[in-house]
């Protein structure tokens, strides 16, 4: 086989979701015996890639080889082998009967899963577990058991989807050690990640995923956290940022709090002894990958994570059972926070059950109405009316539903998860708008965002989340640009401290 | 992988103990055993010794024979991970077939016997048709089925009681085939031993091998445990609802024409009784609902603790409401145990 045609080069690979465009002609060439790191915004298109290399999606245009051949559903997991974040696996089966399903060599007897992989599960520190059900084992033993399926299968390509988001240090730097020799045995290895430092420091080439497309692959002496963070950052300023208005910020003077977190910890031990305060008439974000225990500290906040501690709202301690009716919260996915089966309308009014209900049984329907296309006008909400489907609204108008039923709750304080993710571009400054005039009002908001660009788009001030820790408060402010932002960002993710800028 | 690195891998807590499965198992039958001694120690006492006798013994071995045999065809089901409600159905409509082929019509009893087999293999495709190939939720598939085809066995039977060893005015048996089906079900063995006890014997060591030691076992389990990763690694999905319907369905329909044999008569209602009792023995035998957990031993067991139940309460003639009490008193018991000692597993 000729270096030319080993690995897996994808050419012009289009994929679009009704009008959603996922994959708008990319090209990407993995070889093998590297790493290739894959980074990318969320919805770029790198989990429609994912799935296409996995066989649960079909492409509209392009081109897929595996060594020369195309791509076909029949390699299935033979060749291709994903690792998801969430593991597929049978959790009543013991880790060998897990790496043996369907390629069982025993005619028509139970297999014997394993005495023939001895070997391959010494190597991946499995073997003393192989007889173990796979339920009771952790995350780190279930990726290496879904590697070791690939390994039985000799699988070509490897490609793992945010594989250690949920991992330990220590068994994060085992999955590591595997993932080089995965790729020094000359496998093709596909990387994706959000940790930029990782990405920078265990991958040979980075590939930057943006609207689609590969717009840069970075490799070399340039392969550094802070340049792809820059990639990132440029790629998507130039269609987020520049059309949107220049947003008024409060000034760095931060007033009293709202809401207070005083020395909490969570009960799953993700943030201990942890302080944290969300000011009033200001957007306070979080900024953290996966798994950094930001997504974490933001439900805390909204009193939906078990922690121990104290939580205080305009100075007066509050038990976290009432927490709900001082904060609003929505979660980042539609599927969570809208109800499908309701209206638009239904939708908008949900949380207003003081409002909408006579007694303990009465429903005020035509209160609901009157109230529910008042917030529609107020957070121009595009609906035919307010008694169609939530389904049949587009993306960003789901999630202005969804936003504009917490603000009518009149909470004191906003706890939004990723509020513009999968949002088009007019509707995220539609969303933004709102989130300034809460604040405006009197209200303080709390956001958990992965993106740079959302960060300094809408907070006043900014912590970064990392390892359940927080940094010190940046006011957006104080920074020139996105880039510098973004600098300071990627700084205090590896280094825990600012760089002194440039 | 090429080379084999000297570094020891981090190596992952071993949990509470590497043979916790066989504990679970373990101590899941040994509830049920204990459970049957508890209840059999009770009743023994209470009925001064009546319950031990020999020939009460063999009763009990021969009332939970049928549930048993319906209870494997229905663990095969419940381990791939679906419902079957339609098997007490599918028993009613083999009496009535085989009666009333043979007996009303005089077709040879070996053709009607074989024509009840094609309709439970026609249920028990209907059955995976829906739910595998529809993809309707398998508990409404076979709630339709059951009803479906109880109004077929109405209409079969004509609602009426037919015996075949009485058999209706102007209608003749020849006498071999009577001694014939007799002795499949009904048979004087040594000691009284009833004969469907040994069908129910032999049907636990089939269904015991066939779970636990063959390909068939290995695949139904890892199907009923996670249909997304039976995606993954392409395991036969489809074909393996087909086998489990129509494996549930066939064993229904032989319950149902060995205690025709024992009975002597075909009613309209036949097998109706059976539904709760044949899910209650496989529940309190460890089968999950859920899927991907279950056993022919457990089944036997779950069976044996509802006959040893019945049995008692039919000795000391308490009346029907404090066998119906107990009995619901078991079934959400065993549940509630079964759901602690899979959260347990997964936590």
């Amino acid at each position: 086989m000729s270096t030319d045609v080993a690995g897996v080069r994808i050419t012009g690979l289009r994929k679009r979701y009704g009008d959603t465009v996922a994959l708008a002609g990319l090209d990407l060439v993995a070889r093998p015996g590297e790493i290739l790191g894959i980074a990318g915004p969320n919805g770029a298109g790198k989990s429609t890639m994912v799935k296409i290399l996995a066989g649960e999606v079909r492409w509209d245009e392009g081109e897929i080889l595996v060594d020369g051949e195309p791509w076909s559903s029949d390699f299935g997991s033979d060749r291709v082998a994903v690792v998801h974040q969430e593991t597929l696996l049978f959790p009543n089966l013991t880790v060998g009967e897990n790496v043996v399903a369907g390629w069982e060599n025993d005619g028509w007897r139970w297999p014997r899963a394993g005495d023939e992989h001895h070997a391959l599960f010494d190597e991946l520190g499995i073997l003393r577990l192989r007889n173990v059900p796979l339920g009771e084992l952790g995350l780190a033993v279930q990726q290496r058991t879904e590697m070791a399926r690939a390994l039985v299968r000799d699988a070509r390509v490897m490609l793992f989807d945010e594989p250690n988001s949920a991992l330990t240090p220590d068994e994060s730097r085992e999955f590591f050690r595997l993932a080089h020799q995965l790729a020094d045995a000359g496998r093709v290895v596909m990387l994706i990640s959000h940790r930029l430092q990782e990405l920078a420091t265990h991958s040979d080439r980075v590939a930057v995923i943006m609207d689609g497309r590969c717009v840069r692959v970075i490799e070399g002496a340039d392969k550094t956290a802070e340049t792809i963070a820059e990639t990132l950052v440029r790629g998507l300023g130039t269609s987020a940022a520049a059309d949107a208005e220049p947003v008024v910020r409060n000034g760095r003077t931060i007033g009293e709090s709202t809401l207070e977190l005083v020395r909490v910890t969570d009960t799953r031990r993700l943030f201990r002894d942890l302080d944290f305060s969300v000011p009033k008439g200001h957007v306070t974000a979080l900024i953290g990958v996966e798994g950094s225990g930001g997504r974490e500290i933001l439900r805390a906040c909204a009193g939906l994570r078990r922690v121990h501690g104290t939580v205080r709202v305009n100075g007066r301690a509050v038990r976290q059972a009432q927490l709900g009716s001082y904060v609003s919260y929505v979660a980042a996915d539609r599927a969570s926070s809208l109800f499908s089966n309701l209206s638009v309308g239904e939708n908008l009014v949900i949380r207003l059950d003081r409002e909408i209900s006579r007694g303990a049984l009465g429903l005020r329907t035509r209160r609901m109405a009157s109230l529910a296309e008042e917030l529609r006008r107020e957070f121009h909400v595009k609906s035919d009316g307010i008694d169609i489907g939530i389904r049949s609204l587009s993306g960003g108008n789901q999630q202005k539903v969804a936003i504009a039923a917490a603000v009518g709750a009149k909470p004191a304080v906003l706890a939004l998860e990723e509020p513009t993710r999968g949002v088009d571009i007019s509707s995220k400054a539609e969303i933004y708008e709102i989130l300034r005039r809460f604040v405006a009002d009197g209200g303080a908001v709390v956001l958990f965002c992965t993106e740079i660009p959302e960060v300094y788009e809408v907070a006043d001030q900014l912590h970064v989340v990392y390892d359940g820790r927080l940094s010190q408060p940046l006011a957006v402010a104080d920074f020139a640009d996105m880039e510098a932002l973004a600098k300071a960002v990627a700084s205090l993710e590896t280094h825990g401290s600012v760089a002194p800028a440039a | 992988m090429a080379q084999v690195s000297n570094a020891t891998p981090a190596a992952p807590a071993v949990p509470g103990s590497r043979y916790s499965w066989a504990r679970t198992t373990l101590a899941r039958l040994g509830g049920v055993t204990l459970a049957v001694i508890a209840v059999g120690a009770y009743f023994s006492i209470r009925t001064n010794g009546q319950m031990l006798v020999g020939s009460n013994l063999l009763g009990i071995l021969r009332g939970l024979s049928s549930i048993a045999i319906m209870g494997f065809g229905l663990t095969v089901v419940i381990i791939a991970g679906e419902i079957d409600l339609s098997f007490a159905a599918v028993y009613g409509l083999s009496t009535n077939i085989v009666a009333v082929l043979w007996v009303t019509h005089g077709w040879p009893v070996y053709v009607a016997i074989l024509i009840a087999f094609l309709a439970a293999v026609a249920v028990g495709v209907f059955n995976a048709f829906f739910t595998a190939v529809v993809k309707i939720p398998s508990f409404i598939a076979t709630l339709g089925s059951s009803t479906l085809v109880f109004g077929l066995t109405l209409y079969i039977g004509q609602t009426q009681n037919i015996s075949y060893q009485y058999p209706p005015i102007g209608k003749t048996v020849s006498h071999g085939s009577t001694s014939f089906f007799h002795d499949l079900g009904a048979a004087s063995l040594p000691g009284g031993f009833p004969e469907e006890g040994i069908w129910a014997i032999g049907a636990l060591l089939l269904f015991s091998f066939l779970l636990a030691r063959t390909l068939f076992g290995f695949r139904l389990k890892a199907i009923g445990g996670s249909r997304a990763a039976a995606a993954v690694v392409r395991l036969p999905v489809t074909r393996y609802i087909f086998l489990a319907f129509i494996i549930g369905a066939c064993m229904a329909c032989l319950a149902g024409i060995l205690d025709l044999s024992f009975v002597g008569s075909a009613s309209p209602d036949d097998g109706q009784a059976d539904l709760f009792p044949v899910f209650a023995a496989v529940i309190i035998g460890g089968a999950s609902l859920a899927g991907g957990k279950g056993s022919a031993i457990g089944t036997v067991g779950g069976a044996l603790l509802l006959a040893v139940l019945a049995n008692g309460f039919a000795l000391i003639a308490s009346g029907p409401f404090a066998s119906q009490i107990l009995l619901g008193t078991v079934t959400v018991g065993a549940v509630v145990i079964d759901r602690f000692t899979s959260k347990r597993s997964t936590a």
